[in-house]
């Protein structure tokens, strides 16, 4: 039984793509794509490999600009054309290419963009020129990466480069989970995990849900999703074909839409 | 037990040093070598020589490092050190500008050409090999046009003069050292109980030792070996805190950061909301600055500004190589200044050696680009490996 969009219309979408459409050369990444999550909920963004999810999470953290369409957060129109203003949205992102500086430590890394600087008090002069706290970004790091259960990264003030991927990515979570936004969005977090690390991202994603923060995961792990959304958005060729509440949808249905889906016009 | 210990401390070791290993080993050869073949090498009257004449390829190397660091090159930085120096040179003598104004017109007009290849590269994304070759015809143009048809000013200000000329006294130098010594002492101490306190894992207090007395060891060894013969020069000491406060803006403000991480990933920094163009563009007038510095400094060196001394010369190469020599990437985000001033050194140690030893200009260049190139190798090696 599919829950379609007109009928989750009660409340306004924490944040709302507007028929989005984006094309690369001849290929159609994306067409009149609409995509919608809420606040306090967990959303799963599913579809075949080369369904477009990537670049939707591309465009909503201004990465890319799309052809067509808009986004908008509590109903307010936002124009996101660079990842500045995403992070100034309060849109936080994991992606799917990790995007670590190699030459940088574990947590100059996660700090990357945000870091903790030492004020003196002294406001006078811009941020960019104000020492790092070094020691606070540490412990702060060897303390989220202890809530993921990481043991196996030793010196956190050291090049990341000897890095495992499944390291880097619990790296790159602890990141996104720092930023401490309202929107995050996650593109395939647990695909280069350990058992035991997918289970520590699944149960910190069901901390991280609290009643204001919009949470997106993409993953092919039809079973992550259903231990950790409320809903689940299926694409397929660029486009919306359902959006299924879990708690009345079987995971056959959702692969039926996966792979033979049609888009539900509902417009 | 133990065996793991030793070898936690070994593989701290190794990361700590390994960056300056190669080019201390350099350094050291090269010394050994020449202070066999020609014992007046090691004299002190020939370190202070020594330190003279690598002082502005050192310069320049502190400068190109954080170009280079960025994943960019400046081909210019020499012309700029030479327009600099032309500024200052015509100003002071032919115009009667206070020494301290000349300098400080001489500073401006660094930055601003450097300003310059910085918005070429980043805003219009011409690529910084391109942007700066311009930039190098262009102010070596400029250059002439400033110096005139003689093309040689003299500067004999005393002020200007001074700069290189001048020495702290022993017991200065002593001083000075040894706060210098303490200091550092203090900052080791600093790091380690801040290292406690925040609960991360320490350091072994052997290393620590080791770094204090190897630091301490060296800067009084040198102190003392200037003072038995002119002093240390007014000079080292400025390049010293140069470097200190380079090093220091590069590892430890937030600026610093943005550019290592624009070096390493340009896209993941985009990515998080750096200012990248920003931070080119000022990362280029930084350096145009320095390289400023270093044109004074030439004038001061040399009491004259000709085209040679600066665009005409082997300035421009020995600064990259000493910068590459010192183990900074020209694939950008791997390196540190202090690294740079090393390869400064050894550059400046092989051509001081080869000439006492009376080797023609020929077996210079070819002795210093071999070993260019064996950085450069090494350099791509290292990377192809980690890939
Ligand atoms: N920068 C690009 N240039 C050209 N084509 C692109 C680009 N980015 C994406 N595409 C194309 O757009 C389509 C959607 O790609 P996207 O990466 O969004 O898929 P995805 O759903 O994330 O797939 P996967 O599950 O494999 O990660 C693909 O056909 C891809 O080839
Ligand atoms: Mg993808």
């Amino acid at each position: 039984m599919s829950k379609k969009h007109s009928e989750n219309d009660k409340h306004k979408p924490h944040l709302l793509a507007n028929s989005i459409t984006k094309s690369f050369g001849a290929v159609q990444a994306l067409k009149h794509m609409d995509f919608e999550v809420n606040k306090g909920e967990v959303m799963g963004l599913v579809g075949d490999n080369g369904a477009g999810k990537s670049t939707l999470l591309r465009i909503l953290t201004g990465v890319e600009k799309p052809d067509s369409g808009e986004v908008s957060i509590d109903g307010n129109e936002t124009k996101i054309s660079s990842p500045q203003d995403a992070v100034n949205a309060g849109i936080s992102v994991v992606y799917q290419s990790l995007a670590l500086c190699e030459n940088l430590s574990a947590s100059e890394n996660v700090f990357l963009g945000k870091e903790i600087l030492y004020t003196y008090g002294a406001n006078f002069y811009p941020n960019i020129l104000k020492p790092l706290n070094k020691y606070l970004m540490e412990a702060e790091t060897k303390r989220s990466l202890e809530n993921l259960k990481v043991d196996s990264i030793k010196y956190l003030n050291q090049k990341i480069n000897g890095l495992s991927g499944g390291q880097r990515q619990c790296l790159a979570i602890a990141r996104a989970i720092h930023s401490n936004s309202d929107i995050l969005l996650l593109d395939e977090p647990t695909s280069a995990l350990g058992l035991s690390q997918t289970e520590q991202v699944l149960s910190l994603i069901k901390k991280l849900r609290t009643a204001d923060r919009a949470i997106v995961i993409i993953s092919h792990h039809l079973s992550h999703l259903y231990e950790v959304c409320d809903r689940i958005t299926v694409m397929k060729a660029g486009q919306n074909v359902g959006v299924f509440s879990l708690h009345h949808t079987s995971e056959e249905e959702i692969i039926r839409a996966i792979t033979i889906g049609e888009v539900v016009i509902n417009k | 037990m133990i065996n793991a210990i030793d070898k936690t401390l070994a593989s701290l070791i190794k990361r700590n040093i390994s960056g300056y290993l190669p080019v201390l080993m350099a350094l050291i050869v090269i010394w050994v070598y020449f202070g066999i073949s020609e014992p007046a090498f090691l004299s002190s009257r020939n370190l202070y020589y020594l330190l003279m004449q690598s002082s502005v390829v050192g310069i320049l190397a502190i400068g190109i490092t954080l170009i280079l660091l960025l994943g960019e090159i400046d081909l210019s930085i020499a012309a700029v050190a030479g327009v600099a120096a032309s500024i200052l040179g015509v100003l002071s003598t032919n115009y009667d500008f206070s020494p301290l104004t000349s300098c400080l017109v001489a500073l401006i007009a660094g930055g601003v050409l450097s300003c310059l290849m910085g918005l070429v590269t980043s805003l219009f994304g011409v690529p910084s090999f391109i942007a700066t070759l311009a930039g190098l015809m262009g102010f070596q143009g400029l250059m002439m046009k400033i110096l005139g048809s003689n093309g040689t000013i003299n500067v004999r200000d005393p002020f200007i003069r001074g700069i290189t000329t001048s020495t702290l006294s022993d017991n200065h130098a002593i001083i000075l050292s040894i706060f210098i010594i303490l200091i550092y002492g203090f900052l080791l101490y600093f790091d380690h109980n801040k290292r406690i306190k925040y609960g991360l894992n320490i350091n072994p207090l052997k290393l620590i030792l080791s770094k204090f007395s190897f630091f301490s060891l060296s800067i009084l060894s040198v102190a003392i070996a200037l003072n038995s013969y002119r002093g240390v020069p007014f000079l080292v000491v400025i390049i010293f805190f140069l470097t200190v406060f380079i090093a220091w803006f590069t590892k430890s403000t937030a600026f610093g950061l943005y550019i290592y991480a624009i070096g390493g990933n340009a896209k993941s920094a985009r990515h998080v909301g750096i200012p990248v163009i920003f931070v080119t563009i000022c990362t280029f007038t930084i350096t145009g600055l320095i390289a400023a510095i270093a044109g004074i400094i030439g004038v001061s060196r040399y009491a004259s500004v000709s085209y040679n001394t600066f665009v005409g010369g082997p300035l421009l190469l020995e600064t990259i190589g000493a910068a590459v020599i010192g183990g900074t990437s020209l694939f950008g985000g791997h390196g540190s200044v202090w690294h740079a001033l090393l390869g400064a050194l050894v550059i400046g140690s092989l051509g001081n050696g080869l000439d006492l030893t009376g080797a023609s200009a020929a077996d210079k260049l070819i002795v210093s680009g071999s070993i260019l190139l064996v950085a450069v190798s090494i350099d791509s090696f290292a990377r192809r490996f980690k890939k």
